[in-house]
């Protein structure tokens, strides 16, 4: 009965919240937050995206018919680190940037953006 | 054959060791070693060019999982143009203040990074290539750290980062369809899938990603303040209007090509491309900021590009791929004089800047050459191209939105220019010699890439192009007549009135940057499902 609630859809749907999250709030930090949803969703998006029931860690005395598959596990380490880099360069520019302007709001720095550059 | 390895490795490993080394004039070597790249991507292109395309496997993985370089002509004929840039770039800044060698790392990391987006076959290497570079090209940005070019910089950063999401969740899509990400064979295997509903997602994410990369119609917004932002200097500008953005066109290609059996999206990239062309001159005639006016006309010139590469035939398509080479040289060129000339004048504003020609002969000169290039004047490079964009055959309808495009651009180059005219009392700054030859340089290959148009795009592409001097002297006379509209309306209507100063002040927020991207998102998918269906 509750088959749809797999992996797949979790992250799709996490994906639009992220999303949602970006359209709708004029906070940096919660625009920061947002993108870090959207990528754990793409994550878990790529880990469970062909996993069938009863598959393996891809391990060494695990038999090759029973075994995960390995490279999106491979990938997603690569895109975990990256997400966690991203994530930490963008709240140290915005300390900066609050620095200068004073608002964690995008509108408010936008306008003090358009001042500064009359 | 020098090992790609190097090419790719070398530029990180340069940068690496000169930050280590406290020596102030340790950028000389970064020169020297800078030219060793150069020829050896000469060598290599050379050699593509001879004995035909190549993929060089990386690593000694089984050939399933197999990640690989893709060495063809294009692509190393864009890696030779980078390295060639990057050269041009580190001489031209060479005494500049900020020239420390954080810079430098940064600067050369990025040119290792953008030769490996244009060579890599794999779409995850390139997802990741692309989250490094969009760090590293905020930071260049906010470099000078003034208040304006960090929030330029954090900008482009946040609304690249969102693009790259959605890249990374289609290429989930992909995974899942096709268990593998390599370029060349998810193309093999499209004919294979049964039905092709399942790539409408995929797609639309990925071309999402790519749209925002190159700037298309509703997510352009991002680009003038990245590219043209107060504080960041020149070079870096040059850098991203000339060349970085190209990186994305080429993407944008391979993945049209990769799913090209499936999904032929032709029509509408056209229309967005027109659409981007005729916003992008809108936008760029009602700035005051010479660096602004530049910015926007990139984009308007990439949607020429985007015409080009979406008419289908194939003169259209080798058009436009050296209208990025010309659009190279002539964005460079006018973004370096650019900053030149508002460090000599103080000041950016186009209408306070004057008597260019008197003050400063040799960055006048430059800068004209270069606007006879972006405008495609007779003799230049830009004529050749847009001459093939635009295709023999007369009277489509893109036609003629070619030539509006390029009214466009001359009523924006006529506002550029009028700088060169007039009296001026500030005192001209002195330009060193290193800048000098550079522009020099890089300006007559505009002009001699107009010359010998046909011969250099027979030698580049090593294809056989057709220009007939009864069409290039009608394209010649559209020009003049072109020329003649544009200074009409020009003088007569946009001069200084208020509609343009209200155009100038649109600019999207964050938010308002995201909805466009959803939308975009959406659009896509509707129209791709409705072409396959």
């Amino acid at each position: 009965m509750f088959d749809f609630i797999n992996g797949e859809t979790v992250s799709i749907i996490l994906f639009f919240i992220g999303l949602y999250g970006l359209i709708a709030r004029r906070n940096v930090i919660k625009s920061i937050v947002s993108v870090g949803i959207m990528q754990v969703a793409c994550i878990l998006f790529f880990i469970t995206a062909n996993f069938t029931e009863g598959l393996q860690p891809p391990l060494s005395d695990s038999a090759p018919s029973v075994m995960a598959d390995p490279l999106p596990q491979a990938l997603m380490i690569t895109a975990i680190v990256i997400g966690i880099s991203i994530t930490a360069v963008s709240l140290t520019m915005f300390i900066t940037l609050y620095h200068k302007y004073g608002s964690t709001n995008w509108e408010k720095i936008n306008k003090r953006r358009a001042e500064l550059d009359d | 054959m020098i090992d790609p390895y190097f090419i790719i490795i070398g530029p990180i490993f340069i940068g690496m060791i000169l930050y280590l080394l406290p020596y102030s004039r340790i950028k000389y070597v970064s020169v020297l070693l800078q030219f060793f790249i150069f020829v050896s991507t000469i060598i290599n292109y050379l050699y593509i060019r001879r004995s035909g395309d190549q993929l060089i496997p990386i690593g000694s993985f089984d050939p399933i999982s197999l990640i690989s370089l893709r060495y063809d002509l294009v692509s190393s004929l864009f890696v030779s143009l980078t390295s060639f840039l990057f050269l041009a770039f580190l001489i031209f800044n060479l005494h500049q203040k900020y020239m420390n060698s954080l810079f430098l790392f940064l600067f050369v990391t990025l040119e290792s990074l953008i030769i490996t987006i244009f060579l890599s076959n794999d779409l995850f290497n390139i997802y990741v290539l692309y989250e490094v570079s969009i760090i590293i090209v905020s930071i260049l940005i906010m470099f000078k750290k003034e208040a304006t070019s960090i929030y330029d910089g954090f900008m482009y950063l946040m609304i690249n980062i969102v693009a790259m999401c959605f890249f990374l969740l289609g290429l989930g899509f992909l995974y899942k369809t096709f268990g593998t990400l390599d370029i060349l064979r998810i193309r093999d295997m499209m004919p294979m899938v049964s039905d092709p509903k399942v790539l409408i997602i995929p797609y639309s994410l990925i071309i999402t990603a790519v749209g925002l990369k190159t700037a298309l119609m509703p997510l352009f917004s991002w680009l003038p303040n990245a590219h043209a932002s107060k504080g960041s200097p020149s070079v870096i500008s040059a850098l991203l209007s000339g060349l970085y953005v190209k990186a994305s066109i080429y993407l944008f290609l391979r993945i049209k090509e990769m799913f090209s059996y499936n999904i032929d999206m032709s029509q509408f990239f056209l229309i967005v491309g027109l659409l981007t062309g005729i916003v992008g001159f809108l936008l760029a005639t009602s700035q005051k900021d010479i660096k602004l006016i530049l910015a926007y006309s990139t984009i308007s010139q990439l949607g020429l590009i985007m015409i080009g590469i979406n008419t289908g035939s194939e003169a259209a398509l080798y058009g436009a791929l050296y209208h990025i080479i010309n659009h190279a040289f002539f964005k460079s060129t006018l973004f370096m004089t650019a900053g030149i000339i508002s460090d000599a004048y103080q000041t950016r504003n186009v209408f306070e800047i004057k008597g260019l020609f008197k003050k400063m002969p040799v960055v006048a000169y430059t800068t004209l050459i270069s606007i006879l290039g972006i405008t495609g004047a007779p003799l230049f490079n830009g004529s050749i191209s847009k001459y093939l964009i635009q295709g023999s055959g007369g009277g489509s309808v893109m036609e003629y939105g070619i030539i509006l495009i390029n009214i466009g651009t001359i009523i924006t180059f006529l506002k550029y220019s009028s700088m060169f005219f007039g009296q001026s009392d500030v005192k001209p700054l002195k330009v060193n010699t290193n800048r000098t030859v550079i522009v020099i340089i890089l300006s007559s290959i505009c002009f001699f890439g107009g010359i010998f148009g046909r011969e250099m795009i027979n030698a580049l592409f090593n294809i056989q192009v057709q220009i007939s001097a009864l069409d290039y002297l009608d394209k010649s006379l559209i020009f003049l007549i072109s020329l003649l509209i544009g200074y009409v309306i020009y003088t007569v209507v946009i001069k200084d009135s208020g509609f343009i100063r209200k155009v100038r002040e649109f600019e999207l927020g964050f938010n308002d940057v995201c909805v466009s991207i959803a939308v975009f998102f959406v659009v896509t998918a509707v129209m791709t499902y409705l072409k396959i269906s």
